[in-house]
C-alpha cells in the first residue's frame, strides 16, 4: 500500500504570519483534524475540501480529494469513485469522533470542484467530485452549512477549526501551474493505486 | 435458505455498500447503525455472519464483538471487522476479543464476498 490510503496527516505545520496562528496546510490527499485553535489551508483546483466541525467540543477537520478517473458512474454503489471518495470522507469523520466529536452534531461547509483541468478523460472532474460529496453529505445526514463549488477558479481555503470560520480566496491569476500539475500528480496515482485494504484471516 | 449477514457501520454509505455487494450475491442482509443497534438485532435474531466496523458512536466494534462472544449462540459464528483502522495492534485487539477477521476499508466488494464465501459458504 502506498501513501493515498494511508492513514494521511499532514506534516506542514506552520505560523501563519497574517493571521497570527498557527497554520496545518494540506495537499490532495491529505487531511487534518484538531480540537486547538488552529487554521487549516488548502489550495483547490477541481479537487473538493470538505470542513467539517462539531460546534459543541469545538473539534473540525478537513480533508482535499478527488475521485479516481474510471468509466464508472457515481450511480455504481460499489464502483470505484464512490469507494474511494467515501473513504477519503470516512478518514476524516473517524479521526474526528476519536477525538471526540459527535457524529450526529457535524456540520459541513464544502468547496471546490472548479474546471480548471485540461486533459482529463472524465470531461469535467470537478463537477464530478463536488457532486459526489453533496450526494454523500446527504446520505450521511450531514447538515451543509455552506458552499462554494464549480465555478472555473482554483480556490485558496482557510478553515478556523474551531469557529468553524471559512475565508475563500477565488485565485482569478494564478502565476504557474504547481495547482493544476500536483492535481494531476494525485489523481495518476489515484488511477494506478489498487483500490483496497489487505484482508486478513485470523484462523 | 439464503444466508443471513447483519452489518453493523454507522456511515450510512458504507451500509448501503456492503448491502449491495452481499445482496447482489444472494445473501440476506440487516442493517444497523451502531454497536449498540447490532447487539440488539443479533440477539433479537440469529445471523450466519456479523460484519463491523470498529469506530461507532456508543459501542464499538470491539466491545460489540466481546459482548457478542459472550452469547451462547455467537459463540462460533464469523465476526468480521471492516474498518479504516490498520494497524497491527488493533488487529491483535481484534483477535483478542475474538475477531475472526479483518478487513481494511476502502474495501474491493470482490474480495468482501471472497472472504464470506470462505467463512460462511
Amino acid at each position: 500500500m502506498t501513501s493515498v490510503f494511508e492513514n494521511v496527516l499532514s506534516p506542514a505545520v506552520y505560523f501563519d504570519r497574517n493571521f497570527g496562528i498557527e497554520a496545518a496546510k494540506i495537499l490532495p490527499g491529505e487531511y487534518y483534524t484538531t480540537s486547538r485553535e488552529m487554521l487549516i489551508v488548502t489550495v483547490l483546483g477541481s479537487c473538493v475540501a470538505a470542513c467539517l466541525r462539531d460546534p459543541v467540543t469545538r473539534i473540525g477537520g478537513m480533508n482535499h480529494f478527488m475521485l479516481p478517473e474510471t468509466d464508472e458512474s457515481l450511480e455504481a454503489i460499489t464502483g470505484l469513485p464512490t469507494r474511494y471518495g467515501t473513504f477519503a470522507m470516512e478518514m476524516l469523520i473517524n479521526q474526528m469522533l476519536k477525538m471526540g466529536a459527535q457524529r450526529s452534531r457535524i456540520e459541513a461547509k464544502i468547496f471546490g470542484g472548479g474546471k480548471v483541468l485540461h486533459g482529463f478523460t472524465v470531461s469535467d472532474v470537478g463537477a464530478r467530485n463536488a457532486e459526489f460529496v453533496r450526494h454523500f453529505l446527504e446520505v450521511e445526514n450531514i447538515p451543509v452549512v455552506a458552499e462554494d463549488l464549480l465555478d472555473i477558479y482554483p480556490r485558496k481555503v482557510y478553515f478556523f477549526a474551531q469557529t468553524g470560520r471559512v475565508l475563500v480566496k477565488k485565485l482569478r491569476s494564478v502565476h504557474n501551474n504547481t495547482i493544476i500539475e500536483r492535481e494531476r500528480d494525485y489523481s495518476a496515482r489515484l488511477r494506478y493505486q489498487e483500490p483496497a485494504g489487505d484482508v486478513e484471516l485470523f484462523s | 435458505m439464503a444466508k443471513r449477514i447483519l452489518t453493523v457501520d454507522d456511515s450510512a454509505s458504507i451500509r448501503q455498500m456492503v448491502a449491495f455487494a452481499l445482496k447482489s450475491a444472494g445473501y440476506e442482509v440487516t442493517e444497523a447503525v451502531d454497536g449498540n443497534a447490532g447487539l440488539t438485532q443479533a440477539r433479537s435474531q440469529a445471523f450466519d455472519l456479523v460484519l463491523t466496523d470498529q469506530n461507532m458512536p456508543g459501542m464499538d466494534g470491539l466491545t460489540l464483538i466481546r459482548n457478542l462472544r459472550a452469547l451462547p449462540q455467537y459463540e462460533k459464528t464469523p465476526i468480521l471487522m471492516l474498518t479504516t483502522e490498520a494497524g497491527d495492534s488493533m488487529k491483535q485487539q481484534g483477535r483478542a476479543v475474538g475477531a475472526t477477521g479483518w478487513l481494511v476499508k476502502p474495501f474491493d466488494p470482490q474480495k468482501l464476498l471472497e472472504v464470506t464465501r470462505k467463512v460462511i459458504g
